[in-house]
């Protein structure tokens, strides 16, 4: 049975966006992945990483 | 008065008898009883029973989930209401590989079983999945009310036919059946159904609490059945615990002998009295002798019953549908978040039950840790990151890599570097 599939993730910093980009498409369902910038906190940019299994372009926009 | 006429007066009481008007609350009573045993084998039940639910069905769930569990414990079962659509899943021929009849498109489960010829009705599950379920006992009392409620119409004619005040019984469902597609077969389907319909599902974003905390927040969810099982025949046994006396019975007949080895040429022609009765009795067609328009309306049922065994104290019957039916099924539930957007599947019984379930959500990213950085580059070496899935279903839930790694979860970390890398060196 396949593990569940990651979560989207908040508050991770430009230095580690590499690593958990990389985790999580280990998961081979992820096909997809967004990265959002979040904000700054003490010099150091933070963001979303949302990963998806379906194409989040396709259908209506939200 | 002949024996035939008897028989005859005593069955034609049964349509009669067994439709009469009763209260809501001994209908749900009935109702929940038998909920609750199919629920005894992990299935959520359908009721009343019906051919047409199969996986792929998806409905839209506007009770919050503390109501459902209220409704389900009391009920025993939950409506099925506001069916949103019908998922075009394949997948099928994939999952039931090398499955005789078994195919995706137009003739995909269930549709290859119930109609395996072209005009005709009859339905041959002989190649489906099998299935099989425990015998399910109950008692029964005219005086609590029988009994248009139980979806089988077997109890309600075996009480008559045994004329008793009351009675324990047991049902087996014989001739069951299964089949489903894999919750992960229907994760992709769902979502891409929902991106494609986001218009639709926007009108069941949550609901914030009211500024005054008056109204409560609301959650919408759809749920999407993955498996169903289908029972075709169903044997109906029931033991009388007392007879009418005369006075209660007044116009009933005393209890007829069905059974009187002594004579075994009148025993069969009583059985085949009896069967020929309770056929025209229920079949679409027939009135209940002396009925009058009142009884004629009264709803008919869908199986066949035949009397197998019966002695003045006890009574067994076949009830076979014309098809199987669907009994109780297996199923997701898909919040439906901001954007019409879809959180993690949740499988239904266990919220209903309120077993723990592990669920993907947002998570705050927490740093690589001391065990973390140990673990990534660990995971880059052949044949490690498949160990690490295995532990982590084994251990954790079935967490996923990524949120295990940089997720809240420091303890399971360690766990994994002391058990997996430490321990192997």
């Amino acid at each position: 049975m396949p593990l569940q599939p990651p979560s989207q993730q908040l508050n991770v910093p430009r230095d580690d966006v590499s690593n958990v980009v990389d985790t999580m498409l280990m998961d081979t369902r992820v096909k997809w992945i967004a990265v959002v910038f979040q904000d700054t906190v003490d010099s150091t940019d933070r963001f979303i990483i949302t990963p998806h299994i379906v194409d989040p372009t396709r259908g209506a926009t939200t | 008065m002949t024996r035939g006429i008897r028989l005859l007066f005593l069955l034609a009481l049964l349509t009669g008898c067994a439709t009469q008007k009763m209260s809501g609350d001994q209908l749900a009573r009935v109702a929940k009883d038998w909920s609750l045993s199919i629920r005894a084998s992990q299935v959520i039940p359908v009721y009343p029973l019906t051919e047409d639910l199969q996986p792929g069905d998806v409905f839209l769930v506007q009770t919050p989930i503390e109501d459902q569990v209220k409704v389900y414990l009391g009920k025993g079962f939950l409506p099925l209401e506001n069916l949103v659509t019908r998922l075009a899943v394949s997948g099928y021929a994939g999952f039931y590989r090398g499955w005789p009849q078994v195919e995706d498109g137009n003739r995909a489960p269930p549709r290859a079983w119930q109609f395996p010829k072209e005009g005709s009705p009859e339905a041959d599950f002989s190649q489906a999945p099998i299935a099989a379920f425990p015998t399910y006992n109950f008692s029964v009392s005219r005086s609590e009310g029988l009994n248009v409620a139980i979806p089988v119409q077997g109890v309600p004619i075996g009480l008559n036919l045994l004329d008793s005040a009351s009675a324990n019984g047991a049902i087996t469902l014989k001739d069951a059946f299964t089949y489903a597609l894999p919750n992960r077969t229907m994760f992709d389907a769902i979502h891409q159904w929902a991106q494609d319909n986001a218009g639709y599902l926007k009108q069941f974003e949550p609901v914030p609490p009211s500024a005054d905390g008056k109204v409560p927040p609301k959650k919408f969810y759809l749920r999407v059945i993955n498996r169903v099982y289908l029972v075709k025949t169903v044997d109906v046994s029931l033991f009388s615990n007392s007879s009418f006396g005369g006075g209660a019975s007044a116009g009933v007949p005393q209890p007829v002998q069905l059974l009187n080895i002594a004579n075994a040429t009148e025993a069969a022609k009583q059985f085949a009295a009896v069967n020929d009765i309770l056929s025209n009795a229920t079949s679409s067609s027939a009135k209940p002798a002396g009925s009058g328009d009142a009884a004629a309306a009264q709803p008919l049922v869908g199986g066949t019953v035949k009397l197998a065994m019966a002695t003045s104290r006890s009574v067994s019957l076949i009830e076979t549908f014309r098809r199987p039916l669907v009994i109780g099924y297996l199923a997701s539930d898909y919040e439906i978040e901001s954007g019409g957007k879809l959180a993690a599947p949740l499988p239904t019984l266990n919220l209903l039950e309120g077993r723990s379930v592990v669920a993907g959500q947002t998570i705050t990213y927490q740093g690589c840790d001391k065990n973390c950085a140990i673990i990534r580059p660990w995971l880059k070496s052949p044949g490690n990151r498949a160990k690490l899935e295995a532990w982590l279903q084994k251990n954790g839930g079935g967490i996923a890599l990524a949120d295990f790694l940089t997720g809240d979860d420091a303890v399971l970390r360690q766990r994994a570097v002391t058990e997996l890398i430490e321990g192997s060196q």
